[in-house]
């Protein structure tokens, strides 16, 4: 795609200079979150820009994964915070690439001594996201072959949700069942809910695009009644999302996600600082080794 | 994460096993085959393990040079990838790679690795220097990622034969990744390199017996069931740590 070729050129002129200049990387490591950027300088959201690059769709999951568990387990609901008897989460997978996430993370849970169950209703038939099922399943993690509708039964059985049915790439319009009677069902759960990237079900496409077409950084990927001071239209209002305690955001935050009252943590540590230069991301600085950061 | 009946030291009867060349490579059969797991994600998931294992081995404070430089010399193969995704981390953990990759493998898998490098900015060497000298100068420590269990002693022509030699001169730190390179995995090696450190992947090999310096075990993700059936008594991970001293 054009994107991707002026990537490539883009790449090669700053090999050069770096060259030349010594260290040029670096980025910007301010504390200064979410900057709305240039309308000038963004083209297209950052996560279909980085899925152009090469790197491939394997390393992209098997990235973020990691981060996801981790931030879980040790800042968010770490072993010891658990109520229930057994450590029990309940992983719900959507059919694209936040559903693969979802995936690996319940992997690496089990990694930690978690025990995850997964709730992945419609399998994708890409190669790749098999692969992660095959790991799950010989990692002994059970996949539920429905989810009950009695919502106490679920409270009592697990600790958390973790949310990763749907992610910033879904275009909402084509959210059907079984997903619609999921989202539904996890509004009504008592126990807290963890959201990967965005919280499920939130945007409407009409909205995304048009603040694409502003020129925003990020598509809105968040609630309207948090952002009620954008002057959206009432007919564009968001359908009634979950209400997760904690967003796990990728990469960068989502702009409406200041608006946020819950837990909100950035997972993810390998952005090139090229591209965290070039969209002016200024991601703070993750301590030490870590790959997941408090908001 | 050893499983076996709750107990936490390994006795004599289940001490960590150490693995020849022929039980890794039916192992990682195994891993690609039967558990699905994609040649980049094993990768990705060795070259982040070793980085960080660098960072508990030789912490950015202690190193001794005016900047964190570190020089990372890649092999043909997969331990040469392993070494490219693991400079790709040392940068974001803000060390000072440069790459020596002589023989670029033309695996369009490994040649996303090296694109992924070049675009944060990790300088490729054209060349290094004889002189051992500079590399004293230049560099606080060697990462030598050249050859891993994999390689064929027998095939081991230029350029590494060359590179061998002048890393047997350093007087800089090395860390070898998985095997040292110019080693036979399954015997103690007589005039090889001499590192400094380690870093075992998944299980460390029968040559690591008679290793005498630091000894990291690193990646974390081998299925239970692995574990069991090729008995190898893992030691436990602390917290989410991903590698472990030995």
């Amino acid at each position: 795609s054009d994107f991707y070729h002026a990537l490539i050129s883009h790449m090669h002129g700053r090999r050069a200079s770096s060259l030349a200049g010594g260290w040029g990387g670096g980025g910007q490591r301010g504390e200064n979150m979410n900057r709305t950027a240039n309308p000038a300088q963004c083209r297209q959201p950052v996560e279909s820009a980085i899925f152009k690059v090469c790197i491939i769709h394997n390393g992209v999951v098997s990235l973020h994964s990691p981060s996801v568990s981790l931030c879980l387990f040790l800042q968010a609901y770490p072993l010891s915070s658990l109520s229930k008897k057994q450590p029990t989460v309940l992983v719900i997978c959507g059919p694209e690439q936040n559903g693969s996430i979802g995936l690996v993370c319940a992997r690496h849970l089990r990694i930690f001594e978690y025990e995850p169950t997964i709730y992945y209703p419609k399998r994708s038939p890409h190669s790749l996201h098999q692969d992660f099922t095959i790991q799950c399943e010989k990692m002994d993690i059970p996949f539920l072959s429905y989810l009950p509708t009695e919502v106490q039964l679920i409270n009592d059985a697990y600790n958390l949700v973790i949310d990763s049915i749907l992610g910033p790439e879904t275009d909402l319009q084509d959210v059907k069942e079984p997903y619609s009677g999921i989202l539904a069902t996890l509004k009504q759960v008592k126990i807290p809910i963890a959201s990967v990237d965005v919280p499920s079900g939130m945007l409407l496409l009409k909205l995304r695009l048009r603040l694409l077409n502003q020129g925003l950084l990020y598509t809105s990927l968040y609630k309207c009644c948090f952002c009620p001071s954008k002057g959206w239209d009432s007919d564009e209002a968001s359908t009634d999302g979950i209400n997760p305690e904690v967003l796990i955001s990728l990469m960068a935050p989502k702009k409406c996600a200041t608006s946020f009252s819950g837990k909100h943590f950035l997972a993810g540590r390998f952005l090139p600082y090229d591209m965290q230069k070039k969209y002016e991301l200024n991601l703070p600085e993750f301590p030490g080794t870590e790959c997941f950061i408090e908001l």
